[in-house]
C-alpha cells in the first residue's frame, strides 16, 4: 500500500518527492496537509486518497479551481490510481508511482567520460586558456602591419578569450536553469580544447591551400574538418550539460552545427554581390620552409588554364 | 622705333589674316557640319552630344565612335539624331564603326545633292595652320584655329599632336587644312591646347572599306576589330625586346616599345615602415573604349619587390599575403559585358630560373564578343624567408592564343637576380 507522489513542473521535472505508507493522504494549500502546495490556485483541502485495501482512490474535495487527470476535463471523483497517473491540480501538478513502477536500464558511463574528467583538470583548463589567447595574441601581432607592444596586443588576446568563454558560460547556464548540474569547468575545459583544435584544423587548412594547385580534388576534405569539430564539440556540450537520450543529443548537434555553419553560409550568400568584377582567388602564403610540394612547370600551368578559358566561355550562356 | 611698329603691323595683320580665313572656312563648311546627339528613347531627351561632318553628296556623316556608343552597344535604348546649322533635326542610320580609332559613319536621308567636307589626300607637314570645327558643351558651332605637330609620339594607334583647345562636344567634328579638306577628326584633349585628333587616313580606310562592302552587323564588325588589334598588340610585345631590369635583388622584364611607359617609386623615404617596398608599373598608356562603363585594350604590368627588415619571416609573409589578397582589373566592365572571372593557382617553377612563385591565374569572358577575354595574373615568390618579389599583369581584350602566350614569356622573364 505505499505511495509515492512526486511534485513536478509543467514540463515534468521533480521538484519533489514524497513516499507515504499510511492508507489516506492529504494535499492543499493548508499546513494541516501531508503534502502542501504553496500554489495560490489550490485550495486548502484540496486532494484526498485513501487505499482501501486493494487499490488506491483519489478524490477532488469540491474545490474551486478542480482537479483533473492530465489531458482529461473531468473533475476527479474517486479515480481509482494507476502507477505513472498526473494530475493537475489548480495550476501545480504531481505524478503518483507505486513502489513497483518500472523503471530504465542502467545508463553505463560515456567512454568520454576519461577525457571530460581530463578536460575539467585545472591545469588543464589553465593551459588551454593560456594557450587559445596565446594564438589570439600572436594572430593580432602577425596581422598587424605597424611595431606593437605586448601590452597592446593583451587586450584583443583577453577580450577574445574571454568572448570565446562565452559559449561554455551560457551552456551551464541553461542546464542550470534545466535543472540539470551546471558543470562549468567540463564545459570550460571540453570547449577551449576544442576552440586549440580550431587553429589546428586553420593551420592544416592554410597549410594545404598553400602547397596543393587549385585543381586538386580533395580540397572539400580539409574544408569539412572545421565542421566535424564543431559537431564534436556541441556533443561534448550536450553530454556534459543535459541528461538525454543519444538520439537527441545527436539532432542537437547536428542542428547547431547547421545553424552556425549554414547560418555563416547564408549570411555571406546573402551579402553576394549579383555581379562581382573582381576575382575570387585563395592567396594564402605561408614561409618557405612549408612548401613540401614540388613545382608544376610553366607550360603544365599554361596547360591548366585551358580550363579556365572554357569555364568563362560557359559563364556567358549561363545569363 | 620704326622696326618696332612695322613687326606690330605684321602681326596684327596675320592675325586679321587667320580670324579672316577662319570666319571664310566657317561659311563655306557650316551646312555640311552637324550636331549629332544620341537620344534616350524612353524620356525623349539626348544623354549625349557630339559633332559630325559629311563627307558624301548623299548624306553619309563621319563622327567618333563614342559618339554614339550608346546606339552601337544598345540600339533598342536610343535613336541617333543630327542638328544642322539652320537647326533642322532628322534621324541618322549608323553603317559602320572603327572603335580602334574611334570613327563612325552615320548616314541621313537627302532629297538632293548636298556639299560635303573632301578628305586630304596628304599629311599635313609640322607647323601648319589647321582649323578645328565643332560644337563643344553644345554652345553652338565654333572653329579653333590650330597648329599641326605631328603624330603623337609613343602611342600605339596613331593621333596628331594638334596644339588648340578641342573641348567636349567637339568630338567627331572635322580638322580641316586652309584648304578646307579634312586632314583629322577631334578626339580627345589633353587639358591646355593639347588636342588629338585620328588621323585622316584612318577615315578614308574606313570609307573605301564601306563603299566596297557595308557591314552587316556592327557588333561582328567590333569583334573582328577588337580581334585584329589585340592581336597586332601582343605580337609586336611580343616580337620586341624584354628587357631585364634590375628592381631590388630581382630581375623584371619591361617591354622596349615606346608605347609601354614605366613608372617606379619605394617607400625608402619611411624609416619606421617594417617593409622595404620598390615598386615598378609599365602600362599601356591607351586603351579601346566601348562604352562609357566598358574599356578595353589595356595592358599593365606591375612588380613589388619587399624586403623585411627586422621582423619574423612568419609576420613577413603574413603582411605579403594581404598584399595580394585583393587584386582587381585594371579596365572598368560590368556585369553586361563580362563574365565573373574565373581563377586558379598552384606553386610553378620556371625551368632554369631560380625562382618559386605561388601562381594565380584568372580570366574573364567578353558576352558580346566571343573569344575575347580580360586576364589577370599574380605570381607572389615563395622561395626566400625575407625577401619577396610579386609579379602581376593585367591584359584586356584578348584571345585565349595571345594570353597564353604572353603568360607564358612574362612567368619565363621574372626571376631572381
Amino acid at each position: 500500500m505505499e505511495i509515492i507522489i512526486e511534485e513536478i513542473s509543467k514540463g515534468h521535472k521533480l521538484i519533489g518527492r514524497h513516499k507515504f505508507s499510511q492508507p489516506s493522504l492529504n494535499i492543499g494549500r493548508g499546513y494541516q496537509n501531508d503534502i502542501i502546495i504553496s500554489d495560490p490556485h489550490v485550495c486548502a483541502d484540496h486532494l484526498n486518497f485513501n487505499f482501501d485495501g486493494e487499490a488506491w482512490f483519489v478524490s477532488d474535495a469540491d474545490t474551486i479551481n478542480g482537479s483533473f487527470l492530465e489531458d482529461s476535463k473531468q473533475v476527479i471523483n474517486n479515480h481509482k490510481i494507476k502507477s505513472g497517473d498526473v494530475i493537475s491540480l489548480g495550476k501545480s501538478q504531481i505524478r503518483v508511482y507505486f513502489p513497483n513502477h518500472p523503471i530504465e536500464d542502467t545508463a553505463t558511463f560515456s567512454p568520454f567520460e576519461n577525457l571530460i574528467n581530463i578536460a575539467r583538470h585545472p591545469a588543464t583548463i589553465a593551459f588551454s586558456i593560456a594557450l587559445f589567447a596565446f594564438v589570439t595574441g600572436f594572430i593580432f601581432y602577425l596581422n598587424n602591419g605597424k611595431e606593437v607592444t605586448f601590452t597592446q596586443l593583451l587586450v584583443p588576446a583577453i577580450s577574445m578569450t574571454l568572448m570565446f568563454a562565452l559559449w561554455p558560460a551560457a551552456i551551464s547556464v541553461v542546464s542550470h536553469l534545466t535543472k540539470h548540474d551546471a558543470r562549468i569547468t567540463s564545459q570550460l575545459g571540453i570547449c577551449f580544447i576544442f576552440f586549440n583544435l580550431m587553429w589546428v584544423s586553420d593551420i592544416i587548412e592554410r597549410f594545404v591551400q598553400f602547397n596543393v594547385s587549385s585543381q586538386w580534388p580533395l580540397m572539400w576534405l580539409v574544408s569539412i574538418v572545421p565542421i566535424g569539430l564543431a559537431f564534436c564539440l556541441f556533443w561534448f556540450n550536450c553530454s556534459i550539460g543535459f541528461h538525454t537520450t543519444e538520439r537527441r543529443r545527436m539532432v542537437i548537434s547536428i542542428g547547431l552545427t547547421v545553424l552556425l555553419y549554414g547560418g555563416t553560409e547564408l549570411i555571406q550568400l546573402s551579402k553576394k554581390p549579383e555581379f562581382n568584377p573582381l576575382p575570387q582567388y585563395n592567396a594564402t602564403l605561408m614561409t618557405p620552409n612549408f612548401n613540401i610540394t614540388a613545382s608544376s612547370s610553366v607550360d603544365e600551368f599554361v596547360a591548366d588554364s585551358t580550363k579556365l578559358f572554357e569555364k568563362a566561355t560557359k559563364e556567358i550562356d549561363k545569363d | 622705333m620704326k622696326g618696332i611698329i612695322a613687326l606690330l603691323l605684321i602681326a596684327t595683320s596675320s592675325i586679321c589674316n587667320a580670324t579672316e580665313q577662319a570666319e571664310a572656312i566657317f561659311k563655306q563648311l557650316a551646312p555640311s557640319l552637324y550636331q549629332i546627339r544620341l537620344i534616350d528613347k524612353a524620356s525623349g531627351e539626348k544623354s549625349s552630344i557630339g559633332s559630325g561632318f559629311q563627307i558624301t553628296s548623299d548624306g553619309l556623316i563621319a563622327t567618333n565612335y563614342h559618339v554614339i556608343s550608346g546606339y552601337a552597344r544598345h540600339p533598342s535604348k536610343y535613336r541617333i539624331e543630327y542638328l544642322d546649322n539652320k537647326g533642322n533635326k532628322g534621324n541618322l542610320e549608323l553603317k559602320s564603326v572603327e572603335v580602334i580609332n574611334d570613327l563612325a559613319l552615320v548616314k541621313r536621308k537627302v532629297a538632293t545633292e548636298m556639299p560635303f567636307f573632301v578628305i586630304s589626300e596628304s599629311t599635313p607637314t609640322k607647323g601648319e595652320e589647321l582649323f578645328s570645327l565643332g560644337n563643344p558643351h553644345d554652345l553652338g558651332m565654333i572653329v579653333v584655329p590650330g597648329t599641326y605637330n605631328g603624330l603623337k609620339k609613343e602611342s600605339f594607334n596613331d593621333r596628331i599632336h594638334f596644339t588648340g583647345s578641342v573641348n567636349s562636344g567637339m568630338s567627331g567634328g572635322p580638322v580641316v587644312n586652309a584648304q578646307t579638306e579634312v586632314v583629322g577628326i577631334n578626339v580627345a584633349t589633353s587639358g591646355n591646347q593639347i588636342g588629338f585628333l585620328v588621323p585622316h587616313d584612318k577615315l578614308i580606310s574606313l570609307f573605301n572599306a564601306y563603299k566596297i562592302a557595308p557591314p552587316e552587323n556592327i557588333e561582328q564588325q567590333m569583334l573582328a576589330q577588337l580581334s585584329k588589334n589585340q592581336e597586332k598588340l601582343i605580337s609586336t610585345i611580343l616580337a620586341s625586346e624584354w628587357e631585364l631590369k634590375q628592381l631590388g635583388e630581382s630581375l623584371i622584364p619591361t617591354v622596349n616599345v615606346p608605347f609601354i611607359k614605366c613608372w617606379g617609386d619605394s617607400n625608402a623615404d619611411k624609416p619606421d615602415a617594417l617593409i622595404l617596398t620598390a615598386v615598378a608599373n609599365c602600362t599601356l598608356e591607351e586603351n579601346t573604349y566601348l562604352s562609357s562603363h566598358f574599356f578595353t585594350g589595356f595592358l599593365e604590368m606591375e612588380y613589388r619587390y619587399m624586403q623585411a627588415k627586422e621582423l619574423s619571416d612568419t609576420k613577413f609573409y603574413t603582411l605579403y599575403e594581404q598584399q595580394i589578397k585583393r587584386a582587381g582589373p585594371a579596365n572598368k566592365a560590368t556585369k553586361e559585358d563580362v563574365t565573373e572571372f574565373q581563377c586558379q593557382h598552384d606553386i610553378v617553377m620556371p625551368p632554369h630560373q631560380g625562382i618559386k612563385n605561388k601562381t594565380i591565374f584568372c580570366t574573364r569572358a567578353y558576352k558580346d564578343f566571343p573569344g575575347l577575354f580580360d586576364i589577370l595574373y599574380l605570381a607572389a615568390s615563395i622561395d626566400k624567408n625575407d625577401r619577396a618579389l610579386l609579379s602581376h599583369f593585367t591584359v584586356a581584350g584578348v584571345t585565349q592564343d595571345s594570353a597564353m602566350a604572353f603568360t607564358k614569356k612574362f612567368m619565363e622573364s621574372v626571376t631572381w637576380k
